[in-house]
């Protein structure tokens, strides 16, 4: 998984497998079933896949898989409902993440190193790596190459949206298509750093990411967030009327959910579990936030959802151990795609199942209020 | 589903709500699984009449769906030979002790051939061997009972299992030479005329007969082998054990003869490799043996539909089968049925007539399309599967077409009883192709498919894998009616077989059309597995095949059983036992084998993410 996943991969899924052996039961499906149903696994080939986010019609899904061999990296793929067809996106080198639809446009925003000469060399030393049989400490290495792409299904082209030297990712698009909001942290990588910061930058280079928004042509780019620490996973409100994404303290830790306007301004917080709280997205109803956190145990996070002000306490949706997160409700708001390791082994998959909206709303209403000062 | 080993005998079965509501009438599978399942065809043991009313059904609805015979053939049927289980012919035992009157033993009561045994009429000097176990120089354990003996042209008698006392790690290895196969080899290559086996006075089971396990060999293992009671043994014992020629024994040449079976096998149970056996002095054993077994004839039924012209060259030819045999009455020892229900009929309905049903439907759904179809359809429905995989090995040994035609086998056993949307798809390690398949014909399936890539099943998939064609076999779990008579067709949901039956149609025709044949990837077996042979004990634990966890998760466990008498249930997970830690299945049964019966251990298990331990005594497993 990747990016808008970024850190969390790091602690979500490379512990899986001791976090399996300490604590692992079978999912427990009767805890899911007030809110899902039909729970089916949508991504099978291929070791790894995740970020699926919904075509403007909900008929399609864009995600991230690695699943083609040569390549040991994520790739672009495009899933056809009606056909079960599956097409590649991406250029099928490099290295890529964090996809999303433009809507009114055929263009499939995603970041990828493709550019950089050294594409095919990295892959090839990552698989040499890999049938040494050497253990790697999964990390995401927000490769300073990485940049924003649109690629235009009709006419095949990939047009480079940024250039800036550092990690340009996790972008999506305004429901108007007219505007994109990214992370990057080119900030590490056009100023003189001092020397702890130098130290920061090749420890955690995650760290000097902030949230930035620019024109769909990748013109006016401009900065929206200043506060140390890891800014990413933004996207806009269904109604575009406000930006929601996650910050992490200075130490990388701890996470949660905000939103501000798209001019960056009025930023308000809505989660305070003291845990990872991450990968928020705004169900289309505008009555709630669906969100990950692994705040019931270091390796198992779950989907939980809030209301939009975080006035009440979360109510968690999924129930198996392991890793779920990235949830991603259709644009009907009727299903939710979300990433999962439930299918066994320490990668994730893409599940999908439908969603009871109605039951959400009813639990949200009967959750308690949050505790008062804990903002 | 078959039990290969007593592994699933010991394992299986799972505690969970039965039947939920049904659609009446408009199935394709429903009116397959309650004709087959019915009391008429009285659970369809292969070779016996309700196979054959079950194999008649199943032509006649491949007729109506517009299959024909395979191409040269007049009618759908292949017929195969097996044996359907043996008996002990009269075997006899006769004991000379010097000028004592000769004491004569035979059987049912004193004397049981194995089942594996040649026939014979023999009679010679006795030699005792111990456990007479033969650990292979490279495990670098240095156990061979007959390291200082002559058995040449002898009758060597040895005890069952393996020293009762060893510490563990010595048991964990001579567990795995015990079987009583493997004792005979061992015996027969040196020299020996005749094994003899008795469990011994300290084992469990103690002078006991060996059951006449069930054996499809066609004849015997090259060797007479029998078991004797306790009371055989101690004629051969009374004479005077072991009183020179025992090389360890501290006792003078002219000592008494005073020692006991039970003295000699505890000095054997130390598990001291140093400990030997010895002649029998005086002692001449007159040994009959006889093994009747039962040949029947079963029958699989073969059909096909062709493909459209122009027809793929490579690999013209993708078969989807199911076993349609089951247990009958369940008296040829995989039965589960309790002891209120033995001797019912087995209905079998989701073991196997809903992966028949299935494959039929999948059938019916491939002759009604329009579409061009590049590889032929054979459709297989196969016997004598539960007695072991007797049918589909018969068809790739001998198949109707070259196995090398083959570009892919899809297997349906238990897919009647589908719970939580839970579809399991195993062998998917067997081609590349399978994980690219599924997934693109889920997206209109939807279920949670659980992928699981080991094709060392015990079911038909198997014996395609073991051919090197590239297979995949659909499941949706067990049940607490797993080979019981209450498997029936009023527990079938339906709606989901159904939808199996869909989901394996557009698998097929994608398979079939495929521009090239799918590449096979052998598996490699899993080194660690354990096998039965040395396992004495039941904990009455009920392991969940489809979920993957480190561990072993249960799905259930037998009301009454040590599991449940420890305080242990459904959605556990056993991590370590008896110091042995646990990561599959094949762990667990590893770890069994170093159980003993009514001696409690630690069982370090997981409860909703948190650790526990709890205390489990194994019972005794027959």
């Amino acid at each position: 998984m990747a990016t808008r996943t970024g850190r969390f991969l790091v602690v979500a899924l490379l512990p899986a497998v001791a976090a399996l052996a300490a604590q692992e039961s079978s999912p427990s499906a009767a805890g899911e079933r007030d809110f899902l149903s039909r729970v089916r696994r949508l991504t099978v080939e291929g070791r790894r896949a995740g970020e699926g986010y919904w075509s403007p019609d909900g008929r399609r899904l864009v995600f991230q898989s690695e699943r083609e061999p040569g390549n040991p990296f994520y790739q672009i793929y495009a899933l056809d409902f009606a056909s079960g067809d599956t097409r590649r996106i991406s250029p099928g080198y490099g290295k890529t993440t964090c996809s999303f639809f433009r809507p009114g446009t055929d263009q499939i925003l995603f970041a990828s190193t493709h550019h950089d000469p050294r594409s095919k060399t990295l892959q090839q030393e990552e698989l040499d790596f890999r049938a040494s049989g050497k253990e790697r400490r999964y990390a995401w290495d927000y490769d300073p190459e990485f940049d924003l792409y649109a690629f235009a299904e009709t006419s095949g082209q990939y047009t480079r949206l940024t250039n800036a030297r550092g990690y340009d990712a996790e972008g999506s698009s305004s429901p108007d298509g007219q505007w994109i909001v990214f992370s990057s942290n080119r900030d590490a990588y056009n100023r003189t750093l001092t020397a702890a910061e130098q130290k920061q930058l090749a420890t955690d280079p995650s760290y000097f990411s902030e949230i930035y928004i620019m024109r769909a042509d990748g013109s006016q780019q401009r900065r929206l967030t200043s506060v140390a620490g890891y800014d990413g996973g933004p996207f806009f409100f269904p109604d575009g009327s406000r930006i929601i994404w996650r910050r992490f303290d200075e130490q990388g830790l701890i996470a949660d959910v905000w939103t501000m306007k798209p001019d960056g301004t009025d930023a308000r917080r809505i989660t305070d579990f003291g845990a990872m709280s991450w990968a928020p997205y705004v169900h289309p109803s505008h009555q709630y936030i669906l969100f990950a956190s692994n705040k019931l145990g270091f390796e198992n996070f779950d989907v939980f959802m809030v209301d939009m002000e975080g006035r009440k306490e979360p109510v968690r949706v999924t129930y198996a151990d392991g890793f779920d997160g990235l949830p991603v409700p259709s644009p009907d708001g009727r299903r939710l795609a979300w990433t999962s390791s439930r299918g066994g082994g320490r990668e994730g998959q893409i599940f999908l199942a439908d969603w009871n909206h109605e039951r959400a709303l009813a639990a949200l209403r009967a959750a308690p209020d949050r505790k008062a000062g804990s903002r | 589903m078959r039990k290969t080993t007593a592994l699933l005998v010991a394992l299986l079965l799972l505690g969970a709500p039965a039947s939920r509501a049904q659609r009446p009438a408009s199935s394709p599978t429903r009116s397959h699984v309650e004709f087959l399942a019915s009391d008429r065809l009285e659970g369809r043991e292969a070779g016996s009449p309700g196979e054959r009313l079950a194999a008649d059904y199943l032509t006649a609805q491949l007729a109506r769906i517009g299959a024909r015979p395979l191409p040269g053939r007049a009618d759908m049927f292949m017929p195969f030979e097996f044996t359907a289980g043996s008996r002990d012919g009269g075997s006899t035992v006769t004991v000379t002790a010097g000028a004592a009157p000769a004491r004569a033993f035979s059987a049912p009561r004193d004397v049981r051939a194995l089942s594996f045994s040649d026939d014979t009429d023999l009679s010679g000097p006795v030699v005792f061997a111990g456990y007479g176990l033969v650990v292979p120089e490279s495990q670098n354990v240095g156990y061979d009972s007959y390291a200082a003996l002559d058995v040449k042209d002898k009758i060597v008698v040895v005890l069952r299992y393996f020293p009762e006392d060893a510490d563990q790690k010595l048991r964990a290895v001579l567990a795995r030479y015990s079987d009583l196969r493997y004792k005979a080899m061992a015996a027969r290559q040196r020299g020996a005329r005749a094994l003899l086996v008795v469990t011994g006075p300290r084992s469990p089971n103690a002078g006991e007969l060996v059951p006449m396990s069930f054996d499809t060999a066609l004849a015997g293992s090259g060797i007479p082998a029998a078991s004797v009671t306790g009371a055989v043994a101690d004629a051969l014992f009374a004479a005077g054990v072991g009183s020179q020629r025992d090389p360890t024994s501290q006792r003078s040449p002219d000592g008494p003869p005073s020692r006991t079976l039970r003295d000699v096998q505890q000095e054997l149970d130390s598990g001291n490799p140093h400990v030997a056996g010895f002649d029998l002095p005086g002692i001449t054993l007159a040994l009959r043996t006889s093994v009747v077994r039962e040949r029947h004839t079963g029958r699989n039924v073969l059909a096909y539909l062709p493909g459209s012209a122009p027809v793929a060259t490579d690999r013209p030819w993708v078969v989807i089968g199911a076993h349609y045999d089951h247990l009958g009455h369940g008296d040829k020892g995989t039965s589960l049925a309790s002891k209120e229900e033995a001797g019912g009929i087995h209905h079998g309905a989701d073991d196997n007539a809903s992966g028949a049903a299935a494959v039929l439907a999948v059938a019916e759904t491939l002759a009604r399309s329009t579409g061009p179809r590049r590889r032929h359809i054979a459709i297989a429905f196969w016997s004598a599967e539960e007695i072991g995989l007797i049918g589909s090995n018969a068809f790739v040994t001998n198949p109707p077409m070259p196995i090398d035609r083959l570009a892919a086998y899809l297997n349906f056993d238990m897919v009647g009883r589908m719970q939580d949307n839970r579809l399991i798809v195993q062998a998917t390690g067997t081609s590349p192709i399978w994980a690219r398949l599924l997934e693109r014909a889920n997206v209109a399936a939807g279920f949670d498919l659980a992928v699981q890539p080991d094709p060392y099943q015990p079911s038909d998939v198997a014996s395609f894998n073991q051919a090197g064609v590239p297979s995949v076999m659909f499941f949706t779990g067990s049940h607490p009616d797993y080979h019981k008579p209450s498997d029936t067709a009023d527990k079938i949901n339906y709606d989901d077989l159904d939808r199996v039956a869909s989901l394996a149609a557009s698998l097929v025709g994608s398979v079939a059309n495929l521009a090239e044949a799918p590449p096979f990837t052998k598996v490699d077996q899993p080194v660690s597995r354990g096998s039965m042979a040395g396992v004495r004990v039941t904990t009455g634990t009920i392991p969940d095949y489809a979920t993957e966890v480190k561990g072993l998760l249960l799905s259930g466990v037998i009301g009454g059983g040590p599991a449940e008498q420890a305080g242990l249930m459904k959605g556990d997970v056993i991590v370590e036992i008896a110091g042995q830690t646990i990561a599959n299945i094949y762990d667990y049964t590893y770890a069994l084998e170093l159980l003993r019966v009514n001696q409690p251990v630690t069982v370090v298990y997981t409860r909703g993410g948190q650790r526990r331990e709890t205390q489990l005594t194994p019972g005794a497993r027959r």
